[in-house]
């Protein structure tokens, strides 16, 4: 299935170039020009400066982007420009160990189920430049992310250009029908507000959307058990009454934020491990076992207790948090 | 039914009721184009059989079963909608809601086996927890703020109890989302053919268009041949805000969101032109829809999204500039 902005290729293309050199015409025609060169003018210093504070306000970084994004809003020149960011986080700073990538079906979909934590995916976006580094952008698995995080000012922007979704059914769907990766943290919120001393233990799996969108588009599941994330961002306590206001769920404290500013977002640099488990095939079911609430329920427990256990023994063999 | 003879078109002064009344004359078939409005369409003079009524006349509904029964109409393009949200909410609602439950009392006295919305892709609404695509199922939230959006949501549930009680009449929903073109022109329009484009400081959303020939071709074949059912019109792919105003050459004026709400009450207000301020939530929520269905009905469209716009900007842009 060719998506929206493959297909508009050559047509918009060559439209566009036709109408940038009109625009170049125009201008060089424009009156205005001429008047400004002559006197050189305060008009067109006016039209600079706006330009230039438009630029810095609005584009924070992204001035580059190129404008051609595919149906969920991924960016490939943003992409290509983050990954040195990206392949730092991955190599040098969490170290991130990759085990049983294998495991993980080289073609078609599948959904990856992963324990969350931490108010920013950065566990997403580890898990999607782990499987998808070095290959087409096709390729690379999507990760969702709450919603409430997606349409937050200035993050929404860029999450949505390197390849974050809004988790809900209808997205993972129509990405697992177009046989995309997708990398889902069922617990939601409250795996994302998990305190320090709560860490690596995995809440509720919500009520068992991940299994029955698997059944239903006949994906296979594959557990994936992130070590050390935790511990980037270590959640002391919850802030809630300010929270409501700015319209987050949660304000959290760590040893570094509030207390040092902009600067307490940087994460800690603790070693990082990623596990992807054996496939799980759920396509014998048939798609009308979605409906069967019981066993849905039952699948989803099985997962999480797998998860749970796969994340016990990642960090029964890690040495430290910092090793 | 196959194709109909006599059509009915109410809200001719709106640019989806004036073209389609247009493509219609100029079929092959040698259509008869009833044409039902408050004003006189002087562009469609002598070419279609006119009659003059007000829909928010209380009477309305009897006039007008009068008029299609006698001329016996066969198929009925409900088009009258405001194009431009007015600070007259009252007429408003008694325009586009009561006009409508006129519309579908006189359709039902009459008979009339075909009947064809003009809706919006706008009624989901823009709302944080919208899906990437909304497919025709997912339900109309419309927006608090948007009256005329609210009103045409009404519509929309008001067609669905009535045809569930008509079903000898095909009823054809379309929705086409923002139509750019050569010669559409309405709010949204009007909005980004401004120099400066107002937008919300930290969002970008992903916005998409259908170009005017496709919408008015999936309109032409919604009235002629059988295609009941709901449908978005949209062009394929989705541009991000910033995207769409670079590619224009304009600039955006990025504004924080409770200073932007607050000062875009005003011109709204003033009867500017400009549209309340709680429209600006569609720049900044995803209301992107899914138009499979409506390709797979209508055919695969003429233009992207992208295709649409820049057909939009070369044709503003040569009227300005000559």
């Amino acid at each position: 299935m060719a998506l929206g902005g493959e297909e508009e290729g050559g047509g918009g293309g060559e439209l566009r170039r036709a109408l940038d050199a009109l625009r170049d015409e125009i201008r060089a025609r424009l009156p205005l020009a001429s008047v400004a060169g002559e006197s050189g003018g305060a008009g067109p210093d006016w039209m600079e400066l706006f330009d230039e504070l438009r630029r810095r306000v609005s584009s924070l970084g992204m001035s580059e982007r190129s404008g051609e994004v595919d149906e969920f809003g991924m960016d490939e020149l943003v992409l290509r420009q983050a990954e040195p960011l990206l392949d730092f986080l991955m190599d040098r700073w969490w170290r991130v160990d990759v085990q049983g990538a294998k495991n993980v079906p080289p073609a078609g979909g599948c959904l990856l189920v992963a324990n969350g934590s931490g108010l920013l995916p950065y566990d997403g976006l580890m898990i999607s430049h782990a499987l998808g580094r070095g290959q087409p952008l096709d390729a690379r698995p999507r990760f969702l992310v709450a919603d409430w995080l997606i349409t937050l000012p200035f993050v929404q922007p860029y999450l949505a250009r390197v390849g974050g979704v809004r988790a809900c059914r209808e997205n993972a769907q129509r990405l697992l029908a177009r046989g995309r990766r997708v990398v889902a943290f069922p617990e939601g919120v409250k795996g994302a507000a998990k305190v320090f001393r709560e860490r690596y233990r995995l809440k509720r799996f919500g009520r068992g959307g991940v299994v029955r969108v698997a059944i239903e588009s006949g994906t296979p599941l594959v557990p994936v058990a992130v070590v050390g994330a935790e511990e980037a961002h270590p959640i002391l306590f919850k802030i809630e009454t300010v929270a409501r206001i700015v319209g987050l769920p949660f304000i959290p404290v760590t040893p570094t934020f509030p207390a040092l500013g902009p600067f307490g977002l940087v994460p800690l640099p603790s070693k990082w491990s990623v596990h992807f488990g054996q496939a799980i095939a759920l396509d014998y079911l048939g798609s009308e076992a979605a409906d069967d609430e019981l066993l849905v329920s039952r699948l989803t427990e099985e997962l999480r207790a797998q998860i749970q256990t796969m994340v016990e023994q990642a960090l029964h063999e890690r040495r430290s948090v910092w090793g | 039914m196959n194709t109909p003879a006599r059509i009915a078109i109410t809200g001719l002064g709106t640019w989806i009721g004036a073209r389609l009344a247009e493509r219609l004359l100029a079929h092959k078939a040698g259509l008869s184009v009833i044409g039902v409005d408050i004003r006189r369409p002087y562009r469609l003079e002598g070419r279609i059989r006119f009659h003059r009524v007000d829909l928010t006349d209380p009477t309305a509904d009897g006039r007008l079963a009068e008029i299609l029964e006698r001329e016996r109409v066969e198929a009925f393009v409900h088009a009258a909608f405001r194009r431009e949200p007015t600070p007259d909410l009252d007429y408003d609602h008694e325009l586009e809601t009561l006009g409508s439950l006129h519309v579908l009392h006189a359709c039902a006295a009459a008979k009339v086996r075909r009947f064809v919305l003009a809706s919006s892709t706008m009624l989901y609404g823009p709302w944080p927890d919208n899906p990437n695509f909304l497919t025709e199922q997912h339900p109309l939230r419309g927006h608090p703020d948007a009256h005329s959006v609210r009103n045409r949501v009404e519509v929309e549930a008001l067609l669905a109890g009535w045809a569930t009680r008509h079903p000898d009449c095909e009823v054809t929903v379309l929705r086409p989302c923002w139509i750019m073109g050569p010669s559409y022109w309405d709010h949204v329009v009007r909005m980004f053919a401004r120099p400066v484009v107002a937008t919300l400081l930290g969002y970008d959303p992903l916005l998409q268009f259908v170009h005017e020939e496709d919408c008015l071709r999936a309109f032409e074949a919604a009235t002629l041949a059988r295609h009941p059912g709901v449908f978005n019109l949209v062009g394929r792919g989705v541009l991000p805000l910033s995207t769409v105003i670079a590619l224009a050459g304009k600039r955006s004026l990025p504004l924080p969101v409770p200073l932007f709400y607050r000062m875009l009450h005003y011109p709204a207000q003033g009867q500017t032109g400009d549209p309340p301020a709680g429209f600006y939530d569609y720049l900044r929520y995803l209301w992107v829809a899914d138009g499979e269905r409506g390709w797979n009905a209508f055919g695969e469209p003429l233009y992207t999204t992208r295709e649409a716009w820049i057909s939009f900007v070369s044709s503003r842009r040569l009227r300005r500039y000559r």
